[in-house]
């Protein structure tokens, strides 16, 4: 009994606090926006990658299908909501977020009901070209306006004339809100704004960085969850002053040395998408190996760096064009590289994820890429991010035992 | 040659035709490799290249899986997996044009993994007609210019790229004059020799094509009786790479119209503006195109043009041929469906193929219950 007790204050300690006061954030935000459904305000969903600051600043909710889809999948209800896309056409072989969405559109399913009716819609294609393909199926389903902001891809340096056409858009896109609100574009509120988005963004990248302390106080799985608050609502005050905990937590943790994982022996980079109804499983996995995800490519693409508050528009344009998606081989190898010396890492384990193609594309090239330039191993796993039906858990845990018992000193050979 | 010379000669290239690009290079072309219909080959054309379409083959992947996953289309899997095998040696190198996440991220592993001499990327906006997209496209088909120009160390002169203009505008007049025949004289040529003799395009120099389609177009019968029994029949996709689909078509008395393959009518559809600078000409055709699922118009243009096209036809089903995996097409086709049997009561059909596990017997099953339906046999 008392070892019980004991087991449970430890694992009260371990507990990151703050994961209390996100969910009464997200609770309070959806139930908001739910409610706010049939009233005045307007209602947007819009891509996870895509300039939010404006909707913000422009007084309109923003609503996320694929934060919904983590949810719906976290929840296990994924799987029923693309069936029904499925029956209305849609191949097996698209994006599970894009039929789990359209799949919920049509039957308000999903965990809290479906997400509330948009007056109009805002996909960024830096993420990848399903989400304008996707868009325009909302479009034609609610019978709303959509505004598309297009960000060709980048190899190399942001090439001018890209940069001038991410801008024209920009500006383009105010206009769009002056129309479709009815209120004129406010420079100043936009950059009080779009400050208030930057310092969150710039707490989050504090927050991330914690992890590079041995042992780590969070695993990267905690960020997948966290980070919910700057990808829906950044530009907000509640928004930074839940990072601002966040970070303070953190950093207590630091001082009083408790790391997230009762024992830390490996620690691990993931990469792409979190594998959302898997989440619980490989944690345990993960504890039981007594191996840390100390960082991830996908939650640190919600870190903004480069940014010229005189010229606001033009900062927001060149930061939503160079997403980590958006860019070449190369480059996203130099900032994989990054991640492994700042968090001192043992290895990576890439999801190879059959939903996200821009994401998974590529990645036997960098997994050699980060062996050859790091001397550390890289594992490929398979799976989809909400599409349950693609996973063979048995498979997965065992190579990634497997990986992780082969850790023990190892270096590669290329 | 007398026109059953030319259609064999279209049909044989159209079964392999890389046999025929290896030896391209012994008649001192140098051969340029393409994959989409949005590259402007025009300016490789200009510079001195060949341009060559690469449109996958039917192989068993050997080199492509170390760099690709099997969740990605057999087009990018086929094509790499000739290349990493050594097979297009002969190539001067490849254009990439983004359309598609799989393309986009194509280009830097076919890059990293290979060694042809020139490797060139285009950028494209994904909204296109909009007035916002039109500096950015021009200025990136002049960089294209710039890139091929650096690469030969030479200019590419504005006469010279005024006449591939010329040439490649002339060879979308013959193409178009050629697809019209069926509806204007039915009889005269039939689907699959039509869309044979236009593939047969990507594959040779298009002042030779043009001839070709020039003899071809004289030495038809454009006064044979009309009709041939045959249900008519529209196509719908990004490539037919063999004749397999349109020859069960045909041997299963069914006869293909039209099509909005990106290989076959939407390849040659609109023209270069040639009183225009070149540049700016080559982006506005771009540009102003449709149908091209990968690519914003407005949310309506894609559906109305095929529908229209449909009607003109007069097919009396579509069949939509489909890559696995392909997302911009798999996406439109509830939407394209749903219109079709709504707006024109043309029932529609939808095939997925796999180049490297392509089965003739299952499409002949489906494909024989779709035509007995529509020809109520």
């Amino acid at each position: 009994m008392g070892e019980d007790n004991a087991r449970a204050a430890d694992k009260e300690r371990r507990r990151i606090k703050s994961a209390d006061t996100m969910r009464d954030m997200m609770v309070k935000y959806y139930t908001e926006a739910k409610g706010a459904e049939g009233t005045g305000r307007h209602i947007a969903w819009i891509t996870s990658g895509a300039p939010v600051e404006p909707l913000i600043a422009f007084d309109v909710i923003p609503v996320y299908p694929e934060n919904h889809g983590a949810m719906c999948g976290a929840s296990h209800m994924n799987v029923e909501l693309c069936e029904v896309a499925e029956g209305r056409g849609f191949s097996r072989d698209l994006c599970s977020y894009a039929r789990g969405d359209i799949g919920s559109a049509m039957t308000k399913g999903g965990p809290i009901g479906g997400l509330p009716r948009p007056t109009f819609l805002v996909a960024c294609n830096n993420i990848c070209n399903t989400v304008f393909k996707w868009y325009e199926e909302l479009a034609r389903f609610f019978d709303v306006p959509l505004f598309i902001y297009d960000t060709p891809f980048v190899r190399g340096d942001l090439p001018r004339h890209i940069a001038d056409y991410a801008l024209r858009q920009m500006e383009e896109y105010m206009g769009f809100l002056e129309e479709v609100t009815g209120r004129p574009y406010d420079e100043p509120h936009f950059v009080e704004v779009a400050a208030k988005s930057l310092f969150a963004s710039a707490l989050w990248k504090d927050v991330l960085a914690c992890n590079e302390h041995k042992p780590a106080p969070m695993t990267c799985f905690d960020a997948f969850i966290m980070m919910a608050p700057i990808v829906t609502l950044r530009g907000t005050q509640e928004v930074v002053d839940f990072y601002q905990g966040l970070l303070d937590e953190m950093k207590q943790r630091i001082d009083e040395g408790i790391g997230i994982l009762p024992s830390e022996r490996y620690r691990l980079i993931w990469d792409n998408i979190p594998v959302w109804y898997e989440m619980r499983n490989l944690g345990r996995l993960f504890m039981e190996l007594e191996t840390c995800l100390v960082a991830d490519t996908y939650t640190s693409a919600w870190t903004f760096e480069g940014v010229d508050v005189d010229k606001p528009l033009q900062s927001m344009s060149k930061i939503y064009t160079e997403v980590y998606l958006n860019i070449n081989l190369e480059r996203m190898a130099d900032k994989i590289e990054s991640l492994a010396t700042r968090y001192g890492v043992d290895g990576m384990l890439m999801h190879s994820n059959r939903s996200c193609k821009p994401y998974s594309l590529g990645q036997y090239d960098l997994a050699r890429e980060f062996a050859k330039r790091t001397g550390k191993p890289a594992l490929i796993i398979e799976a989809d991010h909400t599409d349950s039906r693609w996973y063979d858990r048995a498979q997965v845990e065992n190579r990634i035992r497997d990986f992780v018992e082969n850790l023990l000193g190892e270096s590669v050979s290329v | 040659m007398d026109v059953q010379a030319i259609i064999d000669e279209c049909m044989e290239l159209w079964r392999d035709p890389y046999p025929h690009l290896a030896r391209l290079r012994d008649e001192g072309q140098k051969p340029m490799a393409v994959f989409c219909s949005y590259t402007p080959e025009e300016i490789i054309h200009a510079a001195g290249f060949t341009p060559v379409r690469l449109m996958g083959s039917v192989r068993t992947i050997t080199h492509a899986d170390a760099h690709l996953q099997a969740y990605c289309c057999s087009l990018a899997r086929t094509d790499l997996d000739m290349a990493l095998a050594g097979e297009l040696d002969y190539l001067e190198g490849a254009v990439f044009v983004q359309t598609c996440d799989t393309m986009m991220r194509l280009s830097d592993i076919w890059r990293r993994n290979t060694d042809f001499p020139f490797h060139g990327d285009l950028v494209l906006p994904i909204r296109m007609g909009e007035e916002v997209s039109l500096p950015f496209l021009e200025e990136e088909v002049r960089r294209f210019r710039h890139s091929v120009e650096e690469y030969t160390g030479e200019s590419i002169w504005d006469d010279a790229l005024e006449e591939s203009i010329h040439i490649y505008n002339r060879n979308r007049r013959l193409a178009d004059r050629l697809y019209k025949l069926r509806a204007s004289s039915p009889g005269a040529i039939d689907g699959l020799s039509a869309t044979a003799v236009v593939t047969a395009g990507f594959w040779m120099r298009r002042e030779k094509h043009n001839e070709m389609l020039h003899e071809l177009l004289e030495g038809l019968d454009t006064g044979k009786a009309a009709g041939n029994g045959k249900t008519p029949l529209f196509v719908s996709g990004s490539t037919c790479t063999t004749p397999d689909l349109m020859e069960l078509l045909m041997e299963l008395g069914a006869e293909v119209v039209d099509d909005d393959l990106c290989s076959g009518h939407r390849y040659f559809d609109n023209y270069v503006d040639e009183a225009d600078t070149p540049e700016e000409a080559l982006a506005r055709r771009m540009w102003g195109r449709i149908n091209c699922p990968a690519k914003h118009q407005c949310i309506e243009d894609r559906a109305e043009h095929m529908l229209r096209q449909v009607q003109d036809s007069g097919a009396r089903g579509v069949v939509f041929f489909l890559q696995s995996f392909c997302e911009p097409h798999l996406f439109d086709v509830p939407y394209l469906r749903e219109r079709l049997q709504d707006e024109l009561d043309v029932p529609s059909l939808v095939l997925e193929t796999e180049l490297q596990s392509f089965s003739r017997g299952q499409l002949r099953t489906r494909l024989q219950a779709f035509i007995e339906t529509i020809s109520g046999v």
